[in-house]
């Protein structure tokens, strides 16, 4: 695996509200993440693992701190820039996939590159290529509602590498599905992974945390450990008196 | 540029479409504004085709004289007197050269009987030029003749719809009827010409001015002229009209000794046409300005449904901009879906007021001018209208932040 940074985060810290209304939902995080690497955020509900998915999918900017994106500093960019940013080199997966009813599969896939204005033949073709490699070639011209969840998902995650992202941000990609599909999902996932892409997922289930090479443990609006492998992870849930491994899939 | 707005506008047709029944209702005011925009032009245009051929039918170089003064306006008629009589009639028959024929009209509503049958009638006293000067043909028979007047013969011309009262499929040419107790030969038929300013033409008799003035309305005297309700005036040709209005002003002014202000009225053809003109013209204007109200009612609707649209869709909207939408593809995506909205509204409004004025035009005898000036307006407007009230919803939508619009 290269050392190639992709993410560097640092002191970063958010709040919401202000004055005695305010909420802090990040406290000084520091993280570093390399390309290739497939990370797991976990963590229960309320420990800012959402709100640190936003600020690392650029939806959102930190209160304080630097956030470097391929060395580059995307902290502070302007609305649109920041648009730009979401569109060439994140790719978003979501719980609820998020696909637009009233288009067929290859023009949601194709959305994205309506977006970067690519010719339409390119992205015709790109967005062929992506659906190919989830293995839907036979249901491009499909709408999302004669597709089955697992299908839809795989769509989702066609639109979401279609521009050829430097990071994959996967919010609960299976929390909507069982645990057959799930496991359809992780495997593209791993695929993708094997070739070469960063992917950080934000997950609940321990079964699908143990698929990635590196847990991060988020609590109380910190990261309590950055660098678990699944093994480690047992350990230190087993370990820690405040988080048995069971708080953390029964929010499921 | 071009490719975006277009993909956008299918981007819209495809959203739009997968709801047809909402963007149906929202189009409704936008639809039915411009038809009756489009529909009252397009009558009232018809109205005032109509009425200029109405007056080309009268004559283009014929004045009238008129007793009395006229005040300003458009609407205003002239104040009744007696101060034009026969003899002015003559004398600007003998006096003016830019005339070509002088037709005095002494009118009553009159009491007319043949057989069982029974009517009244507009019974004018004029002379045997009348034909000739309102450019009026005759239908059956003949007109009076110069001879006639002057022998104070009871001869009667009558309108072809006051024949028809009488005397049904009957030929009336011949036949004897009575008008206030004097028996009239029937001479001739008058040809057919319409109603004209509320008046219909056809419902008349037309009798020599000297014996409606000594017998009909008893006013022969060897000491005055007969009064008359107008005089009409046929000029040379209409390069005239201005020297003969000119001339019959100075005349009547020597004759009556007019010091001040005239006591008689001369109207051009040219005048009554513009006063008729600009009265529908004015219709015209209110009729479009209340239908313009509900296309204004109608972009309401559309901002509206937009509104609730945009507040329905912020899921799509945060995924849009997760996906890299900027503020202003957003902004560009519900703008457009308005303009469609009322594109498409207007669209079909003009579909309607077409259909709607052809049937009209069929079933009336106004003629329904559909003007492409009138189309293209409305498509203009519609148009502007779904930009105009497209851009607040659209505000919304781009304004709103990704995070927010994503959660579920």
């Amino acid at each position: 695996m290269s050392a190639l940074e992709i993410i560097r985060l640092e002191q970063i810290s958010k709040h919401y509200g202000q004055g005695d209304l305010e909420v802090l939902a990040l406290h000084k995080i520091n993280l570093l993440v390399n390309q290739g690497e497939y990370c797991a955020i976990m963590g229960p509900s309320g420990s800012g693992k959402s709100t640190a998915m936003q600020i690392l999918g650029c939806l959102d900017r930190p209160s304080t701190g630097r956030y470097y994106l391929q060395r580059q500093a995307v902290d502070s960019l302007h609305d649109d820039e920041l648009a730009y940013i979401r569109n060439r080199k994140l790719g978003f997966v979501f719980q609820q996939f998020h696909l637009l009813p009233q288009l067929t599969a290859m023009e949601n896939v194709m959305l994205p590159m309506t977006y970067a204005g690519l010719p339409h033949k390119e992205r015709h073709e790109r967005a062929a290529y992506a659906l190919n490699q989830v293995g839907l070639e036979q249901r491009m011209s499909y709408r999302p509602n004669q597709l089955s969840g697992g299908q839809q998902q795989r769509v989702a995650i066609a639109r979401a590498i279609v521009n050829q992202p430097i990071l994959l941000l996967a919010d609960e990609p299976t929390g909507a599905l069982d645990s057959r599909t799930s496991q359809e999902i992780m495997n593209i996932f791993q695929s993708l992974n094997d070739r070469g892409m960063t992917i950080i997922m934000v997950t609940h289930d321990f079964e699908t945390a143990r698929l990635c090479q590196r847990i991060i443990w988020f609590q109380d609006g910190t990261i309590i450990n950055n660098a678990l492998t699944p093994e480690e992870f047992r350990e230190f849930s087993r370990g820690s008196s405040r988080t048995a491994p069971t708080a953390a899939t029964t929010h499921l | 540029m071009a490719v975006y707005l277009a993909e956008n506008a299918s981007m819209a047709v495809r959203t739009l479409s997968a709801n047809k029944l909402r963007s149906g209702l929202t189009m409704l005011g936008i639809i039915i504004g411009n038809a009756s925009v489009i529909a009252m032009i397009a009558v009232g245009q018809g109205a005032q085709q109509f009425i200029g051929k109405q007056f080309q039918s009268l004559g283009t170089n014929i004045l009238f004289v008129l007793p009395g003064i006229a005040p300003e306006g458009p609407l205003a008629s002239s104040i009744p007197a007696e101060s034009l009589v026969l003899d002015d009639a003559e004398a600007m028959a003998r006096e003016v050269p830019a005339i070509a024929g002088v037709a005095p009209e002494k009118s009553d509503r009159l009491r007319v009987t043949w057989a069982d049958k029974d009517t009244q009638v507009d019974v004018t006293g004029t002379n045997s030029e009348y034909p000739s000067v309102r450019n009026a043909g005759v239908a059956k028979g003949r007109f009076f003749s110069m001879l006639e007047l002057q022998q104070h013969q009871r001869v009667a011309v009558l309108g072809s719809e006051t024949a028809r009262t009488l005397f049904g499929d009957r030929y009336p040419v011949g036949a004897k009827i009575r008008i206030r107790n004097y028996s009239f030969r029937v001479i001739g038929v008058m040809a057919e010409k319409g109603a004209s300013m509320g008046m219909n033409q056809d419902e008349a008799i037309f009798i020599p001015i000297s014996v409606m003035a000594s017998q009909l309305t008893g006013e022969d005297n060897a000491y005055t002229s007969p009064s008359l309700q107008s005089i009409s005036v046929s000029a040379k040709s209409s390069e005239n009209m201005s020297a003969a209005q000119f001339q019959i002003n100075n005349l009547l002014r020597l004759r009556h000794n007019v010091k001040g202000e005239n006591d008689f009225t001369v109207r051009s053809q040219q005048e009554l046409l513009q006063t008729a003109d600009s009265i529908t013209g004015m219709l015209v204007v209110l009729m479009a300005a209340t239908s313009g109200i509900s296309l204004l009612v109608g972009g309401i609707g559309i901002m509206n449904i937009m509104l609730v649209s945009v507040s329905e869709r912020t899921q799509e909207i945060g995924l849009r901009k997760a996906l890299g939408a900027t503020h202003k593809d957003i902004q560009v995506q519900f703008t457009v879906e308005a303009v469609i909205l009322a594109l498409t509204g207007g669209s079909i409004g003009i579909a309607i007021a077409v259909a709607g004025t052809v049937i009209f035009a069929a079933l009336t005898p106004l003629e329904a001018i559909v003007s492409p000036v009138a189309i293209l307006l409305a498509v203009g407007v519609s148009g502007a209208i779904g930009l105009g009230f497209g851009v607040l919803p659209a505000r919304n939508a781009a304004r709103l932040d990704p995070i927010i619009a994503l959660r579920s």
